[in-house]
């Protein structure tokens, strides 16, 4: 096995014999169509006019493709990619009348009457039909396509108040799956589309402006002017290699040619509460259940019935998760200004968006907690005679500060404690209790140091395209993303009263790490219309290096005042590393092209391929390539469905078939190394380094998903309502995961292996219905959409997993979804001494009317590992978006709904089990419905001391007793607005005001009531790792606001 | 095309084939199998490596709680060792697996080095022999961990491929047993001695750790005596060859004292720690509270403070050994109040000043009464917490780099005694060479409790003091499986002080009630996944 590292001269030795290839096709395609323009002849008619025009749609875009017939013959002809259009007809036709038609937009007719040039501008027919959408390397009208891509644009973003465009994303596309596991400002999301289709990495493709993984983050909604998912083989395999998961491609706003200079300004401002449905039991009853557990266990109580009077005379403290929050401003305020000559147009834009944080506090010192962002952009297009010059460049600042310790700490010691105690007394003193001994997390939020990021990213865009003849476009583009993060952090010492102390260590540290990612492309399109035939080619090459380095320097016990070195400083060496220990290098070299075909805008055929060659993987395990082909027909425009005009306006069915790729794994993991570490060991009380290995996988290669879709796209009731379907069955295979067949015996970790496979189907159905009655315009825009994985292999031999997660487990197991809960199926409860006499019981556990009964699966008289089955799906089904939009007059109003259908979530911990482990030492109100003997159908058994037989049964077996419906609809968004009358506003010089209230998050429903239903402890491949949830999260902030828009010109 | 054009267009050109890497990308921080070996410092370091996975502290101490020295109540941070406790576990408790796979991953490491070491060509031949002698003691200790636990366990003397691991049989005990001591009498003939090791090395496995192990390794078996005895002479009556050892002066400096706990004449292995840098910080949870601890995780039970003798060497239960029921602590064995913190005991602050910890139940003059015995709190669930192993130095968090002890002197001493007891050969002589020497350094003064007593009740004799010897050290759960009384110590409550209820157990605090099948539960079960994946693999009974 050779696996030296060779340093090559030659880097691109290998992509000659592949350019030379798509070199060759190039020629090819280029002269068979130079052939095909030869062969029809001009008319025989003896003498004849030539008229030309050029088509544009509404907004100045031209059109390709657009029929030009001349009434009453049969002469045609269709517009080609710049709109133009030269049809030549006999004088005698001078007469007649020119039909410009194309599907999804209204037919124009306009009379010949002696004119040479007749151009046209053609109006949507009210569906989406006619919409540019953004593709891979280029856009597409929506009924030309023959993938499955979305497009979500600006108008559904910007009406919400959010500062991550992925919130705003949220329910608005059939799919595009996007889960909230925590609230916390600036925290991170779970997002895929359509589902889970590898046990490894599920994030889409982000694609910003054309420079493949920008993050999507650090984008201030308000820049974003469209945003496209691509779902299917057909439309994703032009990404190759990192396409499997799908793609998200943001185009930002630009300025256009031509346009006066406008200036707007757009902001909201608004207060966020947090939301806390948990709520614990009064501390008189916290302690009577407390005797209740402890007597049920032969136990003797630990509060005396005067003890319970005092509590109960004396009132509940403050020591509550809502005392530890606090409402908190919202705001985000935008600039915009645009124009344009013939020749150059611009955008400018800058942006500031804060979350400030519901945690009361600042950690001590500065600013309180929260999220900052500023955003600033420039957007400039220059036309030189054939020469095309875009450039982007923006620069974000993003701030993010937050305390001193995991906001999962700060919750459970804020839920553990009984309301007896308080976190202050009336002298100000944090105070410490039995239950949180060592530290007041009011006092860590206050006083207790902080957390500090700011990262500066600046992206920068240049994209030329040189028109070298009317059909032949040549595109280069350069860009990159500088990234340049930086995390300041601080724990400071606070003494608690009577006794505690939160910060000891008193540790400070510096985190920096840089990223630099550089993108350049290559790419050329020919372009030619031959009567109602259309071909294109596009090929190109591109390379994508990406480079990460950072460092970190942690201090301990330092100055308590100052965080400075003093004396008995000490550097800590574990946590503590330089560039050399911290640098990651990639580089993907890259060959791709397609091929469309157009007929008479009817039949649409298309091929994608992409070859990538990448440096995760070993020398022989490089290349993959990824081909795609795709074709759509729109039946509506055959003769035989004419006579259903009325009826189908349009009737679209595509369909596609690729290989796409995926991958998203570490570097380096096809080598195995050795790597030295400090202080591994001691001699003679000095420490010494070690070195730990890490096996290598050389046969590690990429993941492979072959995907089919099928899709329609209709419009009925003169384009009022518009539908799309789209059915997809995914099949994964190669998937890298570590094995699972080997026994610990073997005592070595494994790095991933094309081992596992995955099929993934599902469906998605958008439909969305316009009404307009007078001066009313209705939208109703609704979309749902389902996805249903299932592993067909794991790992080798083996095909399961079981991974335990505190006290339940998941599983992954061939033939189901991809991870399951596990555990025993709950069957009640023990009612009477004979139920408990003669029903299976766990071996060793003695239990008593009120615990928990389990299913005896395999009927053998006892409750043992061969009764787990599987409990529940964590992943989201069944997930749903709804809009409705209204507008009458200067009112407008948008109502935004969405949730999911079906999840199962299991919960553990304090807000689940009374008085948990002792770790806990309280009950809430969603626990107070167990079992008694005068209540014999509780939902919970009765109480046991932790520790007892009883609760070991109830609580420590891994059943069903911790599985909830997390299925949920959310009011996520509304907003009123009032657009002042052009008429009024201009007087004062402004073209548009608009003012508007907001509310965001105001109702829920699920029958998970006392926590979000949307936290997970998963994140996107529901890894089996993932600790169990304890829904020790970050509540949901509900926010009541207001905006503002405002357009000068 | 006009001129500008061209240039820009030459420009993207170059710009895009500039921007190209190669696909060679090596990482910058580490080595490749190929030029790993050859260098003596990482041979150093792999060797120091196998060292650190050699045991750890959580198992340390925790492994007191399977035994009835101790009672922890959140076991789910520690490895599950309440449920292990109690009886009520099934082949699927984490704990099972996590040890199995940490022995095994200790294994791999010693195989993975023996199999490479002989790549360098830099280090003196006979430091390489040194080495591999080190590396191979602690695979025979990995062996001798598995097989205390398990019973057969498949027995790894080579590095194997994923696929052996796949079907690879349990080998039966008594060759796991032959190996691990012919291993470690290979080891003890290369191996030098504490006083041969240069003082860089202190703490480096020796000749003599090599035999005491192999000591304990037979001690364990029962049925060994002869060879326990001679081994241990061998250590005891060569200080030459195997370095010279002695008791340390003082019992409790031997644990808490910075300079004593590392620099004595007792140890003979222990886990190596630093300040700062390699630390344990277990304590934090075992301490008194208002001593600066957290919480209190693994309390000390009734049942182990009840066995330490009285100052005249009479257990509590003998009638005449002045036992006072109200005044339980006074005239024991002063390891009592070395290891256990019991009501109103006398702190000894790291600053010198003392506290007094009020343990009964309103008791406290202090309002915060943090040590105070609570069903509720966070404080000792039997009402008693750990002097033992205290460091007056530790940093914050009780961060303590003080080392371990895996084998002590006194370790071969009581391994003799009973040895010779076993053999019928206890006299007065033997006595005088082990249990008397321990009694006077644990600070027994009375001629009763120092002299030899006759053989009255000298297994039990020795029992109890093996058991006040090494509390907290992890020793006392492997005697009781050896001694085969697990299901008279490890069944029905284990207890705390005497604040309940003076009708339940004589008021004595129930804190968890035991179960202990002695027809399966001497041996752990084999971890249910182990057994899915090695189609060799077979189920110890009962499981």
């Amino acid at each position: 096995m050779n696996r030296r590292l060779l340093f090559q001269r030659k880097p691109f030795q290998w992509l000659y014999p592949r350019l030379l290839k798509c070199v060759l096709l190039f020629i090819f395609l280029g002269g068979l169509t130079l052939l095909a323009q030869a062969s029809p002849s001009a008319g025989q008619v003896t003498k004849n006019i030539i008229i030309r025009g050029h088509v544009t749609d509404s907004s100045g875009q031209p059109l390709q493709g657009v029929n030009v017939t001349v009434s009453g013959s049969t002469l045609g002809t269709a517009t080609d990619a710049n709109g133009n259009y030269t049809i030549s007809i006999p004088d005698g036709y001078t007469g007649r009348t020119l039909t410009f038609s194309y599907t999804g937009f209204v037919s124009q007719q306009i009379a010949i009457g002696g004119k040479t040039v007749i151009n046209a501008s053609m109006k949507t027919a009210g569906n989406v039909l006619g919409d540019v959408v953004v593709v891979g390397y280029g856009t597409q009208r929506k009924i030309s396509l023959t993938g499955a891509v979305n497009q979500v644009t600006a108008k559904d973003i910007e009406k919400q108040p959010v500062t991550n465009v992925l919130q705003a994303l949220q329910g608005e596309s059939p799919n595009l799956i996007i889960q909230q596991t925590s609230f916390v400002p600036g925290g991170g999301v779970n997002l895929n589309i359509r589902g889970l289709g590898t046990l490894g990495d599920n994030t889409p493709l982000v694609v910003i402006d054309g420079i493949i993984g920008g993050d999507i983050n650090l984008l201030n909604p308000n820049d974003i002017a469209s945003v496209s998912i691509l779902k299917d083989a057909g439309s994703a395999a032009i990404y190759g290699s990192r396409s499997a998961n799908g793609v998200i491609l943001i185009t930002t706003k630009s300025g256009k040619l031509n346009q006066k200079p406008t200036v707007s300004y757009n902001g909201t401002y608004g207060i966020q509460h947090a939301y806390v449905p948990l709520k614990k039991v009064s501390a008189w009853e916290n302690a009577y259940y407390k005797n209740e557990s402890l007597v049920n266990s032969g136990l003797p109580p630990v509060y005396t019935p005067e003890d319970i009077q005092r509590l109960q005379a004396q009132g509940n403290g403050d020591w509550e998760r809502q005392n530890i929050l606090h409402d908190a401003p919202q705001q985000s305020h935008n600039i915009t200004v645009s124009g344009g000559s013939p020749a150059s147009a611009y955008l400018i834009s800058a942006g500031y968006q804060e979350q400030a944080s519901n945690l009361v506090g600042n950690g001590g010192s500065g600013s309180n907690f929260g999220y900052r962002k500023y955003n600033f952009r420039l957007n400039q297009t220059s036309i030189i005679g054939r020469f095309k010059l875009n450039t982007i460049l923006s620069y974000v600042k993003s701030q993010n500060k937050n305390h001193s310790n995991a906001d999962w700490v700060i919750f459970a010691d804020a839920d553990r404690v009984p309301l007896n105690y308080s976190f202050q007394d009336s002298l100000g003193r944090y105070l410490t209790n039995p239950v949180a001994a060592q530290y007041n997390v009011k006092s860590v939020l206050e006083k207790g140091g902080y957390n500090q990021t700011d990262n500066d990213q600046v992206f920068g865009n240049l994209n030329g395209e040189l028109k070298i003849t009317k059909d032949l476009k040549l595109t280069g583009v350069f860009g990159g993303t500088l990234n340049s993060n930086t995390d300041d952090f601080r724990r400071m010492m606070v003494n608690n009263y009577p006794s505690g102390v939160y910060g000891d260590d008193r540790s400070v540290f510096d985190n920096s790490f840089k990223t630099m990612f550089l993108n350049s492309q290559l790419y050329a399109e020919y372009n030619k219309s031959i009567s109602a035939h259309n071909f294109k080619v596009l090929i190109g090459g591109s390379n994508e290096s990406y480079t990460s380095k950072g460092f970190q320097l942690q201090k301990t016990l330092t100055d308590p005042a100052l965080g400075t070195p003093t004396t008995g400083t000490i550097v800590d060496p574990n946590n503590s590393y330089n560039t050399i220990s911290a640098t990651t290098e990639t580089s993907i070299n890259s060959v791709f092209g397609r091929l469309s075909y157009s007929y008479n805008n009817r039949y649409f055929l298309e091929g994608d391929f992409r070859e990538d060659g990448s440096s995760k993987f070993a020398k022989s395990k490089r290349w993959g390539f990824f081909p795609s082909i795709a074709g759509s027909w729109v039946l509506s425009e055959e003769s035989f469905l004419k006579p259903l005009q009325n009826v189908f306006n349009v009737l679209k069915l595509r369909s596609s078939y690729g290989v796409l790729g995926n991958q998203n794994v570490n570097a380096y993991q096809y080598q195995t190394s050795y790597f030295n570490y400090p202080n591994a060991y001691a001699f003679n009380n000095t420490t010494v380094g070690g070195a730990g290995y890490t096996l290598g996988n050389p046969d590690l290669t990429w993941e492979k998903a072959a995907t089919f879709n099928a899709g329609l796209d209709a419009s009925f009731l003169n384009n009022k309502l518009s539908l799309s379907l789209d059915y997809f069955n995914k099949t994964t295979s190669d998937i890298l995961y570590s094995r699972q067949d080997v026994p610990a015996i073997f005592g070595a970790g494994f790095p991933d292996y094309n081992v596992a496979k995955v099929n993934n189907k599902g469906w998605e159905v958008s439909a969305s219905y316009l009404l307009r009655t007078g001066a009313v315009t209705q939208t109703f825009s609704f979309n749902v959409a389902d996805n249903k994985n299932k592993l067909l292999a794991l790992t080798y031999g083996s095909n399961e997993q079981i991974f335990n997660a505190d006290v339940f487990s998941f599983i992954r197991r061939v033939g189901e979804p991809i991870t399951q809960y596990y555990g025993y199926k709950t069957n009640g409860f023990f009612q009477n001494s004979q139920d408990v006499a003669t029903y299976p019981k766990p071996a060793g556990v003695s239990v008593a009317p009120g615990d928990l009964k389990f299913v005896d699966q395999n009927n053998d008289g006892v409750i043992d590992e061969k009764d787990k089955v599987i409990l529940g799906n964590p992943f989201p089904r069944y997930t749903f978006g709804f809009t409705y939009r209204l507008a009458v007059k200067g009112f407008d109003l948008q109502l935004f709904i969405q949730g999911v259908g079906k999840r199962d979530a299991f919960l553990r911990g304090e807000e689940v089990e009374p008085f948990h482990y002792n770790y806990g030492a309280t009950m809430y109100e969603n626990q107070t419905d167990f079992w008694t003997p005068t209540h014999p159908d509780a939902k919970y058994p009765r109480l046991a001391a932790i520790g007892s037989s009883s609760n070991t049964n109830n609580w420590r077996m891994g059943s069903d007793i911790y599985k909830f419906n997390a299925a949920y609809a959310r009011l996520k968004n509304i907003n009123v607005g009032y657009t002042l009358p052009v008429s009024v506003s201009e007087r004062v010089g402004i073209q548009r005001l608009r003012v508007s209230v907001i509310a965001q998050n105001l109702l829920t429903l699920s029958k998970l009531n006392f926590i979000d239903p949307e936290t997970s402890e998963f994140n996107n491949n529901l890894y089996l790792g993932s600790s169990s949830n304890s829904a020790r999260s970050y509540p949901l902030p509900i926010f009541y606001g207001a905006g503002l828009e405002i357009t000068f010109n | 095309m006009k001129f500008p054009n061209k240039l820009i267009l030459a420009a993207f050109a170059l710009m895009v084939i500039a921007g190209c890497k190669k696909l060679d990308l090596a990482p910058t921080d580490r080595f490749t199998e190929l030029n790993f070996w050859t260098s003596s410092e990482n041979v150093n370091n792999a060797l120091n490596n196998i060292y650190s996975g050699m045991y750890t502290s959580n198992k340390y101490f925790y492994h007191e709680a399977l035994s009835d020295n101790a009672y922890t109540a959140q076991g789910s941070s520690t490895g599950n060792v309440d449920v292990i406790a109690s009886g009520s576990f099934t082949s699927a408790l984490p704990k099972f697996e996590g040890d199995w796979a940490f022995y095994y991953s200790g294994i791999k490491s010693c195989n993975l080095f023996l199999a490479n070491v002989d790549q360098n060509k830099t280090l003196p031949a006979d430091v390489l022999t040194r080495m591999k002698a080190e590396v191979r003691f602690i695979r025979a200790w990995h062996h001798f961990n598995l097989m205390k636990w398990w019973g057969d366990v498949p027995l790894l003397d080579h590095d194997i491929t994923p696929d052996e691991a796949k079907v690879i049989p349990r080998t039966p005990r008594a060759t796991v047993l032959k190996f691990i001591t012919d291993e470690l009498e290979a080891a003890a003939a290369v191996l030098p001695s504490k006083d041969q090791y240069s003082s860089a090395d202190n703490g480096r496995i020796t000749n003599a750790a090599a035999l005491a192990l192999e000591a304990r390794v037979l001690l364990y078996e029962g049925n060994r005596m002869q060879d326990v005895a001679a081994i241990c002479e061998k250590i005891m009556n060569n200080p030459g060859k195997y370095g010279e050892y002695g008791l340390a002066p003082n019992y409790g400096d031997l644990f808490s004292d910075p300079t004593v706990n590392k620099t004595n004449s007792e140890s003979i292995l222990s886990l190596q720690y630093v300040p700062n840098l390699r630390t344990w910080s277990e304590d934090f949870d075992f301490a008194p509270r208002s001593a600066g601890a957290r919480t209190n995780n693994l309390a000390p039970t009734q049942e182990l403070v009840d066995d330490y003798v009285m100052t005249n060497g009479k257990p509590i239960t003998d009638p005449t050994s002045g036992y006072d029921i109200n005044n339980p602590y006074s005239n024991r064995d002063p390891r009592l109040t070395a290891t256990i913190v019991y009501d109103r005991y006398v702190w000894k602050n790291p600053n010198g000043t003392t506290q007094i910890i009020y343990i009964k139940p309103g008791s406290d003059p202090d309002r915060a009464a943090l040590n105070e015995y609570s069903p509720n709190g966070q404080g000792s669930a039997t009402g008693y917490y750990w002097r033992k192993y205290f460091d007056p130095n530790a940093s914050a968090g009780f961060a303590s780099g003080l080392n371990l002890h895996l084998i002590r002197y006194a370790e071969v001493l009581l391994m003799y005694a009973e040895a010779k007891n076993s053999l019928g050969q206890m006299d007065a002589s033997v006595w005088d060479k082990t249990i008397k020497p321990i009694r006077a350094r644990a600070g027994f003064t009375d001629p009763a409790a120092l002299d030899y007593p006759g053989n009255s009740d000298m297994t039990n004799i020795i029992r109890r003091e093996r058991r006040a010897e090494f509390a907290m050290e992890g020793l006392r759960i492997d005697d009781i499986r050896r001694w085969k009384i697990a299901e008279v110590v490890l069944n029905g409550y284990a207890h705390g002080a005497r604040f309940g209820d003076p009708s339940v157990d004589n008021g004595y605090i129930r804190v968890q009630k035991r179960q202990f099948d002695p027809s399966k539960n001497y041996l752990w079960p084999i971890p249910a996944a182990e057994l899915q994946l090695d189609s060799k693999l077979t189920q110890n009974p009962g499981y």
